[in-house]
């Protein structure tokens, strides 16, 4: 068994093709980024190297800065808005019971299952000045539903409004899932002992739920910092650069301002900070978990 | 939970009711309103009212949409890669978790570690050199532009599910096999595949959901419509129809059809295994 078990080749036939495909997809491109992002390369012709200058610029990049700000603002919308309506409708459902519950799971998690293109085009149209339906309902109430969502200073709101709404079902089935792992009997003891609804919520469920949360936070900071086909499609980061966010700022830079070795520059800053996000958050977190490797998740 | 909800919640039921249908509608009529546009003709939008009644169903949107918007061929496209990579994720990292986990040898803990590292790279980031790369390799245009980007950002998470879905094997199963001259390949693939059933379900699911409505790397790895897939359809049609909105609302509808028929039949299983994945991964 011992033998068989630690033969080197068949050890190594078996990660070579995991291995191969993070050499070539993942670590290669990121290699090149490296390299590009000290040149001035234009994406053709010839190019030479210009050392630290696109990350000095990038410095000073208001734009830069603004799509931080943005990926900021989604997190906190993330985990501010979304998070606590999901973990709330979660609880909710739960108690539900019977054909209604799966009913109503089934509902919000399907804007999830649409593709972005489907869902960017459709905002697009609901925030439309002339027959959207946002602008149909407020006049519905009485309003007079001329609002250009797409204005200077609610764009971003309405770019956060569709992330928000788009990613809803995920948080919700994450958080459903994680209730319907919590003993019932602890519910039961909860009844028993002449507990309501919201102490059962506030005392067992929320507490219990803590890892869960803790991995649905993490998430919610790193898909806030990646996100980019919405935005891409709904606004392309306009007007201005106030919807902007990083990855799309980078794309934009590389092959239409065709500043490609200043677009591989903000894309190894980019990596960088979603790396430190993501060792941060499990750090703060970790420091109840007996085993330092739980890094990548087993919540 | 029962008799928690007994007690003294006769006012609160209904309110939790109002919660459960108020979330519902605001996920689900932004697609109420899509269908029923796309019924209409263009010229009936313009309404002052949410929804509108056609006076004549329009079923002509739609076969616009199918002919023009090339859905046959880029649904076909959308299920070869996506079925290709769901494949590919899944032996790959069947293959990688069994070499990490249970054979022994000095680097596995830091080869896993490494193909783990994929989980934390920001796909976009990327967009900028494989674009050189593929070029460089005459790539471009081809399926494996999009394959090996999709398999490779599925791989993480499809060889971390296995990992812990692998330490849950009895290891004597293994050592039984042995005793009866099984070699490593037919343990991997005889005994401990078939074990696996319900993770390669959630892997299978994750990494359909992942790329199914991926547009960003095809878009940009891509230039003829030979192997695009299903979200080109709404894409290049809005360019194509810019002024005929009745009919972009069918190609909208007629692309989000195929996903959301498929999980509503099969939501029960999409559910649990989305579940898994995410709360695991």
């Amino acid at each position: 068994m011992k033998k068989l078990y630690s033969n080197k080749l068949v050890i190594f036939s078996l990660v070579l093709p995991g291995i191969i495909v993070f050499l070539f997809a993942i670590l290669a491109p990121i290699c090149l980024s490296v390299y590009y992002g000290f040149t001035d390369y234009s994406g053709m012709g010839s190019y030479s190297f210009i050392g630290i200058e696109n990350y000095r610029q990038l410095v000073h990049d208001d734009a830069f800065w603004t799509s931080l700000k943005n990926s900021l603002l989604l997190a906190i919308g993330f985990i501010g808005i979304q998070h606590p309506l999901a973990l709330i409708v979660a609880a909710v459902l739960d108690k539900l019971g019977g054909k209604a519950e799966g009913f109503f799971r089934c509902v919000y998690f399907i804007p999830n299952v649409i593709s972005v293109a489907v869902i960017a085009y459709l905002w697009k149209f609901i925030y439309n000045p002339d027959f959207g339906l946002l602008n149909n309902i407020i006049k519905v109430f009485g309003g007079k539903g001329d609002i250009n969502w797409f204005s200077n200073e609610t764009a971003i709101w309405a770019v956060l409004f569709v992330l928000i709404w788009h990613g809803f079902g995920w948080g919700m089935l994450i958080y459903y899932t994680g209730i319907k792992n919590i003993d019932p009997v602890l519910y039961e003891a909860a009844a028993i002992d002449g507990a309501n609804q919201r102490q059962t919520f506030l005392k067992i469920t929320l507490p219990l739920m803590k890892p869960v949360i803790q991995v649905n936070v993490t998430m919610a900071v790193i898909s806030a910092l990646k996100q980019m086909e919405t935005v891409y499609l709904l606004t392309n980061g306009g007007p201005g650069n106030s919807t902007q966010f990083t990855a799309n700022y980078l794309y934009q830079q590389a092959f239409k301002a065709f500043k490609y070795g200043y677009g591989n520059a903000i894309g190894v800053i980019f990596i960088m900070i979603c790396l430190l996000a993501t060792i941060f958050l499990n750090k703060v977190f970790e420091e109840r978990d007996i085993n330092p490797r739980r890094i990548k998740g087993a919540a | 939970m029962e008799f928690a909800g007994k007690k003294k919640n006769k006012i609160t039921k209904p309110l939790l009711w109002f919660v459960l249908i108020a979330v519902a509608v605001i996920q689900i009529f932004p697609l109420v309103w899509l269908v029923d546009f796309s019924l209409a003709s263009s010229t009936e939008m313009f309404t002052n009212g949410l929804l509108v009644i056609p006076e004549k169903i329009q079923w002509g949107n739609y076969a616009k949409a199918f002919v023009d918007g090339n859905f046959l061929l880029y649904l076909k496209n959308s299920i070869l890669i996506n079925g290709l990579a769901v494949l590919l994720v899944i032996l790959v990292s069947i293959m990688a978790a069994f070499a990490c986990r249970r054979m022994r040898w000095k680097l596995s803990g830091f080869v896993k570690t490494l193909l783990l590292m994929g989980m934390m790279i920001p796909i976009h980031a990327t967009l900028l050199p494989n674009y050189k790369i593929y070029s460089q390799l005459g790539l471009t245009d081809t399926i494996w532009a999009l394959l090996i980007p999709y398999v490779a950002f599925s791989l993480p998470q499809g060889l971390f599910l296995m990992t812990s879905f692998m330490e849950s094997i009895p290891v004597e199963l293994e050592e039984a096999a042995v005793m009866d001259g099984c070699g490593i390949y037919r343990i991997i693939f005889q005994i401990i595949t078939p074990m696996l059933k319900s993770s390669i379900a959630t892997v299978a699911i994750m990494t359909f959901l992942n790329n199914w409505n991926e547009f960003m790397m095809a878009s940009t790895y891509l230039s003829s419509g030979k192997w695009k897939t299903l979200p080109f359809s709404v894409l290049e049609f809005t360019g194509e129809y810019s002024s005929n909105y009745a009919v972009q609302f069918a190609v909208m509808a007629l692309t989000a059809a195929p996903a959301v028929i498929v999980y509503i039949i099969l939501n029960k299983h999409i559910t649990k295994g989305a579940a898994m994945g995410a709360v695991k991964g």
